[in-house]
């Protein structure tokens, strides 16, 4: 489970911008500020873009990790809720709009996981499939302009990745499941885990936020 | 000039979801160290969260229930909006201080009734008959004919709750008094019971004095049973704890 500890809430009282701005904003995400913003006004229409949009990513994340299709809707369903109930949580200073949508999805499925005995004992048993890099993940669902790039280059950044610093990062990300479950998983050290999680990360970061460190 | 390569190695796993309760020990003794200015602290973290979340993109897009959106607004308290409307930004006539005064009076008068009025069952129905927690919080258009309300009480472990109704139409009011919070992280919800089968319904949270009133556009016909349980906030879709509280409507 993910901690909130008091370096969140350190951060939460402070209103200075987070990042430096190096990349002209995306037309996407300022859309998406836009819809945030119309739904604390109580803005119907604004949810439903908001869901259309993101619901189909957020319903696949909650399914790869928890298994199971109505667990998966059930974490959707709250998480818009919660959205829709509080969409003044969102602080554009901190991320964009969809990091987070998809980052409660992400918290919430985790927690079922590890909540779950039955599903812990599934994600002890089987590492999850990799993900298909090659697959085309527009051709399922409709989506809104702007998405279908965006899969791309993540799938680009993963696909760039060393092989067993992209596995570290799925099983943790995808599975559900901690380093040390992995490294004992892999017969990795967990040691070696950790740094290839690192690895991964600060390569991911460069990739995606555009900043060498 | 600290050293961040501990942190951001911590930072990096907290943002997978993979961090070892252990570590998460660590990075909060990290953050404590680098103190509530680490500016770079900060960013590592928005950033690598804002990376975490973008990975869920990687995978293809899975259908979801064309209902989906219609449920979720249903599940909303009040059909104007979401609960945090009252953040939006008041228009100038709501932010003059007569408005805000009378608002202000209203709120006070309508918590002190709730107190009063829903120590007993038979005191909330005088409280609806008389009108004024209809006409403080629903405005003329209820759907609730108060002459016809059918009010019951909940057994409840903690303070008092009581819901209203009036048979076969549509709308219900849910008052509470007494209430203690549902803890952090939580919420009292609502459910409606038919035979064995719950439907949720609203998602509360009693005000500081532990009051409660809520008006729910629901219809009560088939219901056997109304519970109120403590589910995670967001609100679950099935109970996930034992009732609290329970009213028989048979």
């Amino acid at each position: 489970m993910m901690t909130d500890g008091p370096l969140v809430t350190q951060r939460r009282a402070r209103s200075e911008p987070a990042r430096e701005a190096t990349v002209p904003p995306d037309p996407a995400e300022l859309r998406d500020a836009d819809l945030v913003r119309a739904m604390r006004r109580g803005d119907k229409d604004a949810f439903r873009g908001l869901f259309r949009r993101y619901a189909p990513t957020a319903q696949a994340l909650a399914q790869r990790i928890v298994r199971q299709q109505f667990l998966a809707e059930e974490i959707v369903q709250e998480v818009f809720l919660a959205v829709w109930r509080n969409p003044t949580a969102h602080d554009p200073d901190r991320g964009s709009v969809k990091s987070w949508l998809m980052g409660m999805i992400h918290h919430r499925s985790v927690d079922v996981v590890r909540r779950e005995e039955a599903q812990r004992r599934r994600a002890a048993e089987a590492i999850p499939d990799a993900i298909d890099l090659d697959d085309d993940p527009g051709v399922t669902v409709p989506e809104e302009i702007g998405l279908p790039e965006e899969r791309k280059v993540v799938r680009s950044a993963l696909a760039e990745l060393p092989t067993e610093q992209r596995q570290i990062l799925e099983l943790m990300y995808f599975g559900g499941m901690s380093q040390s479950q992995i490294s004992e998983r892999l017969s990795v050290p967990l040691g070696t885990v950790k740094s290839r999680t690192l690895l991964g990360m600060r390569r991911m970061r460069t990739t995606l936020v555009g900043m060498e460190r | 000039m600290i050293d961040h390569d501990r942190i951001e190695e911590l930072i990096a796993a907290r943002a997978l979801g993979g961090i070892d309760p252990e570590d998460a020990r660590a990075l909060e003794r990290e953050s404590a160290e680098h103190g509530p200015d680490c500016i770079d602290c900060r960013r590592l973290m928005d950033e690598y969260d804002e990376i975490a979340g973008r990975l869920a993109f990687a995978l293809a897009p899975a259908p979801v229930r064309a209902e989906m959106e219609d449920e979720i607004l249903r599940r909303t308290l009040v059909d104007d909006g979401p609960a945090a409307t009252s953040a939006a930004p008041p228009s100038e006539q709501s932010r003059s201080p007569a408005a805000l005064d009378e608002r202000r009076a209203a709120r006070s008068a309508r918590r002190a009734g709730v107190a009063r009025g829903v120590a007993a069952v038979a005191a909330a129905f005088v409280l609806f008959a008389g009108g004024w927690v209809i006409g403080a919080n629903l405005g003329e258009d209820t759907p609730l004919d108060l002459s016809a309300a059918r009010v019951v009480s909940f057994d409840s472990q903690e303070g008092e709750l009581a819901v209203a109704f009036e048979p076969g139409e549509p709308g219900v009011l849910i008052l509470g008094t007494g209430l203690p919070s549902p803890g952090p992280g939580k919420v009292y919800e609502v459910w409606m019971i038919e035979g064995d089968t719950p439907t949720p319904g609203p998602c509360l949270r009693p005000g500081p004095d532990g009051s409660i009133v809520e008006l729910v556009d629901a219809e009560l016909g088939t219901t056997d049973t109304m519970a109120v349980t403590v589910e995670p906030e967001g609100c679950s879709l099935a109970p996930t704890s034992e009732p609290i509280a329970v009213a028989d409507l048979a």
